[in-house]
């Protein structure tokens, strides 16, 4: 069966003027007479494609580019250079036309009517989006019923905790039936029941009407969850593109050994190994596979110590990712 | 390459009639559902409410007493009777009051631009500046344009004709409050952060709306009818409500126009330029 492109972007190039002053008063003045502006490029001509259905997690350190490449792909900004095509929209150029088709939940910045209801807002949406009056009365009370609103159709959304809102947020964005849904941080400060039926709930709307994902976060859990392929970006640029098991496999430098020994084996220092925790004979390791084996650490323990039990695992995906930024973090210390 | 594969796109079962003819319908029925929505807002806090509107009406009775003892001991200023100042006063705060109450954001664009607070905007399928603007109103406003009627059924002409020239009024005086702040406002878009300056040309307008235009002369009057066009609002009810001052209308019509085009094109200009932010917002 023939994939449909759902995003097809290329060289995508957004430069900001940024304005330079000095600290103080002085400089500020000094600004004021003479501003000195340079370029900050946000996004360095990055390409990559996403084909209708897939999910995937747009990832990056803070200053990435992740919120402008989102922003340029929903015709928010436009960019420096570089083409991009969205369901066979340009997005800056016919953004009206883009926008009855896709769907976008900006975590920080809120299209919900803050002293309404939510039902106020979904009624506004179907206005917004020129959906039939049946057929939008149909998709409501579904969204209402999938997303448990029922109980707060009708409080004012400033009295909504923020996973109750955040939940309406979703759920009035995808009002239109959106072929694409692009999430900046939607689970940004929410605990972690709350994200996990986020994730429930958008990863259900994926499968069932087939709604391409793309989010951005910077949590573990919504790219392990929710995403199968996932795309790096640091300083604008595009360093990972990928199945996300496989991005754990090229970040994943450590491995995590918990063992019980049957005495307690005092002072350790083996090369490439850190004791994370100890409780007399039960440790806890974690191994850089790059700088040694599992296999040799092994032996070594097993020359002086019986073991009596022994697992062998992944570190968690928050821990690659944290590796992954250190790992970008260091090349431009070296830089 | 890039391939537009519109016909495959389309293939997915919107809910939407956008594509439907009766799209001018669809928009008046969004632009009454958002105004639906901000009263509804408003009157969430209904003794706020009832306070904001009454006291601006208190406000601009203050005004009016003050001009109502000026003209008891001069009962004509440069040709200008107490019912003229009456109707310009009506002109000037109804005006702002149609702003204010039905396209709210007009004087808070600038703000909205510098701090990168257009974004639910623009990933809406609606005219941005339509959807801005109307996304908000103004409580008190409400009370200016009650205060407006209130002194049209007390100093104008009730008649069918004066009706009809108090609402053609009403209504230019609007559109010129609106696209002056729209104008003002986009400035953000190239010179960054000019809530302030904006706020001062806005207040400008406005001021200058509720003074007799013959009180200014020569340079004065050039400005009023040019760069603050606020000549064409207070000039409303001698040249316009009281007798029919046709150069005077063609003007304030031209005016209205090029400020109307000119907001509607320097903020689709400006919106290229348009850098977000991130600052966290909330739709109130």
């Amino acid at each position: 069966m023939r994939k449909v492109r759902s995003i097809e972007v290329e060289q995508l190039e957004k430069i900001f003027q940024v304005k330079k002053k000095q600290a103080g008063l002085a400089g500020s003045l000094k600004s004021l007479i003479k501003p000195h502006y340079t370029g900050k490029a946000a996004v360095e001509g990055i390409t990559f494609s996403v084909d209708q259905g897939e999910t995937v997690a747009f990832l990056g350190p803070n200053g990435a580019g992740k919120s402008t490449t989102i922003k340029m792909l929903t015709g928010i900004l436009h960019p420096t250079s570089g083409k991009a095509e969205v369901l066979g929209c340009c997005p800056w150029t016919e953004r009206s036309k883009l926008a009855y088709r896709i769907g976008s939940v900006f975590g920080q910045k809120s299209q919900l009517w803050y002293h309404l209801p939510p039902l106020d807002t979904f009624e506004l949406m179907s206005r917004i989006y020129e959906l039939r009056r049946e057929d939008y009365k149909k998709r409501r009370d579904n969204l209402i019923e999938r997303f448990e609103l029922g109980p707060y159709l009708h409080t004012p959304v400033r009295k909504l905790s923020l996973g109750e809102r955040m939940r309406c947020e979703i759920a009035a964005s995808l009002i239109h039936r959106p072929q694409a849904l692009f999430l900046d941080e939607p689970t940004i400060g929410l605990d972690a029941v709350v994200k996990q039926r986020i994730r429930e709930l958008i990863l259900e709307m994926n499968r069932e009407e087939g709604t391409t994902i793309f989010l951005t976060s910077h949590d573990a859990g919504d790219v392990e969850k929710l995403c199968d392929r996932a795309i790096v970006i640091n300083h604008g640029g595009l360093v990972f593109d990928g199945r996300v098991d496989f991005m754990k496999q090229q970040f994943l430098t450590h491995k995590t050994v918990q063992l019980l020994l049957e005495d307690d084996p005092g002072h350790m220092a083996l090369e490439g190994v850190e004791v994370l925790s100890r409780d007399g004979s039960r440790l806890t390791l974690s191994v850089d596979t790059g700088l040694t084996t599992i296999e040799s650490v092994l032996s070594a323990l097993m020359a002086s110590h019986r073991i009596v039990d022994m697992t062998v695992q992944d570190p968690p995906m928050e821990d690659i990712i944290t590796r992954m930024y250190g790992t970008f973090r260091a090349k431009e210390a070296v830089m | 390459m890039l391939m537009a594969d519109d016909k495959l796109h389309k293939g997915h079962a919107g809910i939407s009639e956008h594509d439907q003819p009766g799209k001018l319908k669809r928009l008046l029925r969004f632009t009454a559902a958002s105004w639906r929505l901000n009263l509804a807002g408003a009157m969430e806090f209904r003794f706020s409410f009832l306070l904001t509107v009454g006291s601006m009406i208190v406000n601009n009775i203050v005004w009016i007493i003050f001009w109502g003892m000026y003209f008891k001991r001069f009962p004509v200023l440069n040709g200008w009777t107490l019912q003229d100042v009456m109707m310009m006063w009506a002109a000037a705060s109804g005006g702002f009051g149609i702003m204010s109450v039905f396209f709210g954001n007009a004087t808070r664009l600038a703000n909205l631009i510098a701090t990168g607070q257009l974004d639910v905007y623009l990933a809406q399928p609606k005219p941005v500046l339509l959807n801005v603007l109307i996304s908000r109103m103004s409580v008190s406003a409400i009370g200016d344009l009650l205060f407006a009627i209130f002194i049209f059924v007390g100093f104008g002409d009730v008649s069918p004709v004066g009706i009809v020239k108090f609402t053609a009024a009403l209504l230019i005086s609007g559109m010129i409050f609106i696209f002056f702040c729209v104008i003002a406002g986009c400035l953000s878009f190239w010179l960054g952060n000019t809530d302030g300056l904006s706020f001062q040309l806005f207040n400008a307008l406005l001021v200058f709306a509720t003074y007799p235009t013959a009180i200014f002369k020569g340079f004065g009057r050039l400005v009023l009818f040019t760069v603050i066009p606020a000549g064409f609002i207070s000039s409303m009810p001698v040249s316009f409500i009281r007798e029919l001052d046709l150069p005077f209308l063609y003007g304030a019509l031209g005016m209205t126009a090029l400020l109307c085009a000119g907001g509607i094109l320097l903020f689709y200009r400006g919106l290229r330029r348009y850098t977000s932010g991130n600052m966290m917002g909330l739709r109130r």
